[in-house]
């Protein structure tokens, strides 16, 4: 067992003294902490339910104690900001739409770029929301700087709807630096969520 | 022996104001004035008061004072300053004059760190264009000091935390991290570099965002201090009645931020503005904890958080930058009302 004694520490310290010994402490091995102050030992502890961590906490005059361990909590893995962000009230659907073109349909052009705004904009109002939007060939125009919708996607994206661009198409349009909205990714990638996914749309 | 104001302060800057959730409650009890000239009060939580003289003319009224940031007179001096400006800036006005508001330890600091604190005031007024005409000095352990400051601004032109329309997009203008840097640099956490950048950020006066936000005609802003991002984010959106969207992993933070809030080095005041925002907020699945904890970070002179309609945004963003606030960055969304009024994404 390790035990962290916080006594006469001040804020943050408490703190930074439990987060150490929880990363420093074997699989199974049980932290004690030891406090002697109402804000350090609910900060302390709210950072233990924030974090997922299972621990139990004893209050006796003047003195709390909380025991802690290594299991299940999230403040031991490492940073990595997760690809998809879930977002509670926005529903999203198992479904993916596929942006090929930078227009929409077959026929006059700038008809063409003007229903795919619409599309776009129509989108964001309904019900379900799709659970990602892939981008190739001129479709990836529609994420980069002077796209009438760059604003509208970004707010889909806001509202966590993942974006993939075939970087393969960004580079041979030389839009690199242009790109506003969504992460690149390749073939392999866009081709295992359009499989895996139980609808594509491809407007 | 050269002073080291730190010692003398426990909490430090905007991280020692009363707990938010706390102050809502009182002013709820304390009655509104019906005075019609009162353009702005603090019924919207707004950074200052505006009252109007004319149809022309109003006047931008703000104070804020806080114990030490950092160990330099000299420097707390500027810091204080530039924070208590900044509040007129974030409602669009232009600061005019200025009152001093000091606390000062007479037995145990020299006069010499008396004047260094107010010559840093009066250098930071001086940059702003203003001139401090008087103050209060009350004999008191621990230090603190600041401005009353009061602005000009034109009636029609009032920036507020209502401005905020759905389809905008949200603009910071400077890095977060001064409240952690600020508490790791007490715990030897902050490197030499990471205290200069937060120093640096802190002294650097919101004039130049006001500037660029008058000139786009930006209607929507607030600055980022005490309730840190997430607690003035959560005000605007309720002032506006939107739901307002903070994608973290685009906000800019000052040096080591991340890898120190990492190591636990969370502000108490996190968890208070934790504690007010979050019945209104919605924090996405898989939300890296330190990110969140970083939105709740009480700033001390933190930047200028603008809603800015989405066909100026990338002029506005380049402008900001090529005047020299390089850090600024879309850091969100302005959304139509939704379950909660802020949402919390990496």
């Amino acid at each position: 067992m390790k035990i962290v004694d916080t006594t006469g520490m001040k804020c943050p310290a408490p703190l930074i003294a439990t987060k150490k010994a929880i990363r420093e402490a074997d699989e199974n091995e049980l932290v004690r902490i030891i406090l002697d102050n109402r804000t350090s030992f609910e900060n302390v502890s709210r950072f233990l339910k924030d974090t997922g961590a299972a621990f139990s906490s004893q209050v006796s005059d003047g003195s709390w104690t909380i025991e802690t361990g290594r299991a299940g909590a999230e403040h031991n893995r490492e940073y990595a900001i997760p690809s998809e962000a879930a977002i509670p009230h926005f529903k999203k659907g198992d479904f993916i739409i596929a942006f090929t073109s930078d227009t929409m349909g077959q026929g006059d052009e700038e008809l063409g770029k003007l229903l795919i705004e619409n599309f776009i904009k129509a989108v964001k109002d309904l019900d379900t929301l799709p659970r990602k939007m892939v981008f190739y060939n001129r479709g990836v125009f529609l994420g980069s700087t002077g796209s009438p919708v760059v604003d509208h996607l970004r707010e889909l994206e806001m509202m966590g709807v993942v974006m993939l661009l075939c970087a393969t198409c960004v580079n041979h349009y030389s839009l690199g630096e242009k790109i506003k909205v969504g992460t690149l990714s390749n073939m392999f990638e866009i081709a295992g969520e359009m499989e895996s996914a139980s609808k594509v749309i491809r407007p | 022996m050269k002073t080291d104001l730190l010692q003398l302060a426990e909490n430090g800057g905007c991280s020692s104001k009363i707990s938010p959730v706390l102050l809502q409650e009182i002013l709820k009890k304390l009655p509104l004035s019906a005075d019609p000239n009162i353009l702005v009060d603090i019924d919207s939580h707004d950074d200052a008061g505006v009252y109007k003289i004319n149809d022309e003319l109003a006047l931008v009224l703000t104070t804020d004072f806080f114990p030490p940031v950092c160990s330099d007179p000299y420097e707390f001096g500027q810091i204080a300053a530039a924070n208590s400006i900044s509040d007129v800036y974030a409602m669009g006005g232009t600061p005019v004059v200025a009152l001093n508001i000091m606390m000062f330890p007479s037995s145990r600091l020299s006069m010499d760190d008396y004047y260094q604190i107010l010559k840093g005031g009066s250098d930071k007024a001086s940059e702003a264009g203003i001139s401090i005409i008087g103050g209060h000095t009350i004999d008191d352990f621990t230090p603190k000091y600041g401005l009353a400051v009061t602005g000009f601004v034109h009636p029609q032109r009032i920036v507020t935390n209502k401005g905020a329309l759905a389809g905008d997009s949200v603009i910071l203008t400077k890095p977060l991290g001064t409240g952690v840097i600020l508490a790791g640099h007490r715990l030897n956490l902050a490197s030499a570099p990471d205290l200069a950048g937060a120093l640096g950020s802190m002294k650097l006066l919101n004039r130049t965002g006001a500037d660029i936000m008058r000139k786009f005609d930006i209607r929507g802003a607030t600055d980022i201090t005490g309730y840190g991002l997430a607690g003035h984010a959560l005000k605007m959106a309720r002032a506006s009645e939107v739901t307002i969207s903070l994608k973290m992993s685009s906000v800019p933070l000052i040096g080591d931020t991340y890898r120190i809030a990492d190591e636990g080095c969370i502000p108490g005041a996190s968890f208070r503005n934790l504690g007010f925002v979050e019945n209104d907020s919605a924090f996405a699945d898989g939300l890296d904890y330190n990110l969140k904890m970083i939105a709740m970070d009480a700033q001390t002179s933190g930047g200028l958080l603008m809603s800015v309609p989405g066909n100026i945004q990338e002029e506005v963003l380049r402008q900001l930058h090529s005047a020299g606030l390089t850090s600024a960055a879309i850091i969100g969304s302005v959304l139509p009302k939704g379950d909660r009024y802020l949402v919390v994404v990496n």
